[in-house]
């Protein structure tokens, strides 16, 4: 691209952030969405060999189960998709087996969160298994995907007009996303997603800004959310560069 | 049976809120929105995952 493009974050935490891409066509808007969802790789069970499991759900169960439990994700490079981790869990009834009592065999692989509960075990009940985690991406199963509700809206500009007749009764005029006033930057939930609220009287026009989209992106706590937007961002990229070596002459 | 792990419909992880959503607005009497607000749980794809979870390892444990 040749144009220029600018990054502005509206809301920014480790596994939830809003930011304004300026200057991306929608195509490319659309591929970065894509490449979030489908083609950042990520850490998740995908193996599990039971040793014993007297408990009241089948072993495919349980290890969907922890297939779908989060795993953080190393640093780009640690690891290729053909390496695996083993984690175990072994735990006695009458207790609850937890996502946290995994235990890895490597620091960088861990649980993301610890609280998931896998299984309710009662007396005399037992889970013994050892888990294999592999490096996949979304695209080949969901457990694999890093991005959760991933989406963007063009950023909008609101435009105030004349007063409302006076005797006019007006209308509410719900926006969602973010609208730019003046070059500031002001989520609608700042007013109730209610224009009316913020310009009370007023007639207003609302118009999308050309090229401009707030992305709303979330993590199933793999990574954080930088660290899912430039390997997503790295993914189109590689891609690209992959097809330009391939198509030459 | 036990709650899901992940939200059906987006893929975030519910079953980390289950057990404190449970003691608050099951067997407490906490507003079940506003616990769900407190514990981060926005969208409805994945509130309904949490209201309308029934756990049922005590009820076919007996069967075994």
């Amino acid at each position: 691209m040749t144009e220029e493009y600018d990054v502005e974050f509206v809301e920014r935490e480790d596994r939830k952030a809003r930011f304004l891409v300026r200057g991306v066509t929608p195509a490319f808007a659309n591929g970065i969405r894509r490449a979030m969802i489908a083609d950042v790789p990520t850490m998740a069970i995908d193996t599990v060999r039971f040793v014993e499991n007297s408990s009241v759900m089948f072993d495919e169960q349980l290890a969907l189960r922890l297939g779908l439990v989060p795993l953080t994700t190393p640093p780009e490079g640690e690891f290729t998709e053909d390496d695996t981790v083993t984690l175990s869990i072994d735990v006695e009834g009458p207790a609850t087996a937890y996502s946290g009592d995994l235990v890895s065999s490597d620091d960088l692989v861990q649980p993301a969160d610890e609280n998931v509960p896998i299984i309710e075990l009662k007396d005399d009940q037992r889970l013994e298994a050892e888990a294999d985690a592999v490096l996949n991406r979304g695209k080949d199963h969901a457990k694999h995907q890093g991005g959760v509700a991933v989406g963007y809206r063009h950023l909008q500009r609101v435009e105030v007009g004349d007063d409302v007749p006076e005797f006019e009764e007006q209308e509410r005029r719900i926006v969602r996303g973010v609208i730019e006033e003046d070059g500031e930057l002001v989520p609608t939930s700042e007013f109730d997603h209610d224009l009316t609220n913020r310009y009370p009287g007023k007639e207003v026009r609302v118009e999308d800004v050309p090229n401009a989209f707030v992305f709303h992106v979330e993590t199933d706590g793999s990574f954080t959310v930088d660290e899912l937007v430039t390997r997503a961002v790295d993914s189109i990229e590689a891609r690209a560069i992959e097809l330009e070596e391939a198509v030459q002459l | 049976m036990m709650v899901p792990v992940r939200c059906f419909t987006c893929g975030n992880v519910v079953g980390e809120h289950w057990e404190e959503f449970k003691a608050r607005a099951r067997d407490g009497d906490e507003d079940p929105a506003e616990v769900l607000d407190d514990l981060g749980v926005e969208r409805y794809c994945c509130r309904r995952m949490l209201v309308s979870h029934t756990d049922l390892v005590d009820v076919v444990s007996p069967y075994q």
